[in-house]
């Protein structure tokens, strides 16, 4: 075993793991552009209605019905997940997959030398060999427990993995396809940031009909539209409307989308903090110029990372639960972790004390009836993202040292420090900022989701970091491209601020 | 007595350490630089905008869904 | 050399800072991830998974694209299929 590295585990996949090439040549700004928006548009597509499950009418529909509500309810606005379609899972796979090992890489746990291609490409192919089994085991968690219907056959369940599994591997295909370079920026992060902004506009904006009572009524999804035709709707009063339209629990509505909207306001203000290092060069005098630290030194990532971890413990807790304890409170495993609630026909709320866990669904409600999960959950953010900022940091390639030696070969120095002491006075600014910044994204939210947000509020905040760290990178290619872009110079006035 | 005490430090420690670790935190802050309202106000409009433009088009990717349902279901 | 030579006492100090960046490259022997690396990838707020080209079963990008909304019409076909039958298999 003397030989044996985790990412030799690789190996006897390759041969049928698909792998897209990177481009031959420089892909022009405007193609990167088409690429990634293509790639998005494909991703939110794909977000289509499994098929093979049975329908919710029919002479045995009440036989066959799924007996499982959503317990991932508040994930499914950090991770594009939709439930009951083919990215049921969204891109939490993907998402879980690069942050662990690359956490676990980085803090020499998994040996690879990042040095060699050939180890590079190993660690690289085993992320995604990860994110694939992920979506497996998740898919069939989800199947076994009757998430899609009691007792199905073989058939079905053979279709339902065909298309949660296909689902998965495509979806990270298209980040790659973004990652290796015919895109822009992080592929998984810039689909991300397309499915936020894409809730958010529907959830708004909607105006799609949604059945919501057995009489037939429809309202629109999004929360404004439905404002303004809830003045005029026959199956409800005027002030009726109106107060539905602020306090409706079964679609969204306008309360949520204006405290999301705050948040994400909120998001932008503290994505400008910056600390400002003094800094000149070492060749030319006179002049003094400022490196900006972001405050938010790990950007989304920390959320991220969170959130991940939060879904492995729900997922694992779900899986004894619904697999082991039948979800019957009578059980061991219901009487240590707590069962599950169907609330509204459509999410599973797990009692105490998995519920410590859980963000409350709404901020009074959850107040009287869970305080506990307030201190809980949020010590439980507040602590693994700062514990991942602080270590990402480190391994990142952005710690303080790896900026020394960037500054060194630039040739540029801090103002009045000797050069000598650089990393030590760039170490003790960065391990902070990332750190402070974690802290501070992981309040807001915090914030968010104990006013109940059920996800909503995690999203938009990774949402909006992650967009500014993506507008970054996407503007410095764009300068590296020289500006020629027909396509940019159309965007230009709302971006390039 | 002396054992009881350096639990007690201990302790105290254990307590201290986030305090320590928010203080840093506020102090770093303290020192950082904000942006100015007008600064913001720009930043928001640019993030609205790229916001709303980016689901937009995503919206109108998921309503290619309704009509297809339809025909399905 | 490629950097003029400053004039004077600056040579000791350039040769120490040779010193150093060895020192450094040492400490860097195994780095911790591909960017360290110097091969692109995550950065502090990026996360950059698919960086290299590893071996597998090549595709184009443009195939990966229309293989997907293939997949997604395969879907919406077996949705007209278990319609059209009347029954899930």
């Amino acid at each position: 075993m003397a030989g044996f590295r985790l990412i030799n585990l690789a190996k006897p996949f390759l041969p049928i793991l698909p792998e897209v090439e990177v481009p031959y040549e420089k892909i022009p700004f405007d193609d990167k552009m088409v690429y990634t928006v293509f790639a998005s548009l494909i991703y939110l597509f794909a977000q289509f209605p499994l098929a093979g499950l049975r329908k919710a009418t029919g002479e045995d529909a009440a036989a066959h019905a799924p007996t499982v509500a959503d317990p991932l309810y508040f994930f499914r606005g950090v991770f594009a997940m939709e439930p009951k379609t083919c990215l049921e899972f969204g891109l939490l796979p993907i998402f879980a997959a690069g942050l662990f090992l690359q956490l676990l890489a980085g803090l020499k746990v998994i040996k690879v030398n990042f040095k060699l291609a050939a180890d590079r490409q190993l660690f690289q192919s085993l992320t995604k060999i990860l994110a694939i089994a992920q979506y497996f085991v998740l898919a069939n968690i989800f199947i076994a427990s009757g998430y899609y219907g009691a007792d199905l056959s073989l058939p079905q369940i053979v279709v339902l993995n065909i298309q949660l599994v296909g689902g998965g591997v495509f979806a990270c295909l298209l980040t790659e396809v973004i990652d290796k370079g015919f895109g822009l920026g992080s592929g998984a992060m810039i689909i991300n940031t397309f499915a936020v902004a894409t809730n958010l506009v529907s959830d708004t904006l909607g105006v799609n009909q949604i059945t919501v009572d057995s009489e037939g009524n429809t309202e629109p999804q999004g929360a404004l539209i439905n404002l303004i035709q809830g003045l005029r709707a026959q199956h409800k009063t005027l002030v009726g409307g109106i107060v539905s339209a602020f306090d409706r629990d079964y679609l969204p509505n306008l309360t949520t989308c204006v405290l999301v909207l705050a948040l994400g306001c909120l998001v932008c203000y503290i994505q400008n903090i910056r600390f400002e290092l003094p800094i000149r060069s070492t060749r030319a005098r006179g002049t003094n110029q400022m490196y900006p630290v972001q405050l938010v030194y790990t950007g989304s990532l920390s959320v991220l990372f969170s959130y991940v971890v939060l879904f492995y413990i729900h997922i694992a807790a779900f899986a004894l639960i619904q697999l082991v304890a039948k979800n019957d409170p009578a059980s061991i495993v219901c009487k240590v972790l707590g069962h599950y609630e169907t609330v509204n026909n459509i999410i599973a709320a797990p009692t105490f004390p998995l519920s410590m866990l859980t963000p409350p669904r709404s901020l009074v409600g959850g107040a009287l009836s869970q305080p506990l999960s307030f201190v809980v959950y949020s010590f439980f953010i507040l602590a693994s993202g700062v514990w991942f900022a602080y270590n990402w940091q480190q391994v990142s390639g952005m710690s303080a040292r790896d900026l020394a030696r960037d500054f060194k070969e630039q040739s540029i120095t801090l103002l009045g420090r000797r050069e000598q002491s650089l990393p030590r006075e760039l170490n003790k600014v960065i391990p902070v900022a990332a750190t402070t910044g974690a802290m501070v994204l992981a309040a807001v939210t915090i914030v968010g989701e104990l006013l109940g947000l059920k996800g909503k509020g995690a999203g938009i905040v990774v949402g909006v970091a992650g967009g500014f760290s993506l507008l970054e990178l996407i503007t410095m290619e764009f300068q590296e491209s020289g500006g020629e872009s027909s396509l940019a110079n159309m965007l230009a006035g709302g971006l390039s601020l | 007595m002396a054992g009881e005490k350096t639990e007690n430090n201990q302790m105290e420690k254990a307590m201290d350490a986030p305090l320590e670790f928010v203080r840093e935190g506020n102090q770093f802050l303290s020192k950082c630089k904000k942006p100015d309202l007008k600064e913001y106000m720009k930043i928001i409009r640019a993030v609205g905008i790229g916001f709303v433009a980016v689901g937009i088009i995503g919206y109108a990717i998921k309503l290619i869904h309704i009509p297809i349902r339809y025909v399905i279901v | 050399m490629s950097t003029a030579v400053p004039p004077g006492g600056q040579r000791t100090l350039q040769k120490r800072r040779q010193a150093k960046s060895n020192k450094d490259k040492q400490l860097n022997q195994t780095p911790t991830s591909a960017r360290q690396a110097g091969a692109g990838g995550s950065s502090n707020s990026i996360l950059k998974i698919y960086t290299d080209e590893a071996n597998g079963l090549r595709v184009d990008p443009l195939v990966v694209l229309f293989l997907a909304v293939g997949f997604i019409f395969s879907v919406v076909a077996l949705h007209v299929l278990t319609k059209v039958t009347g029954k899930i298999f």
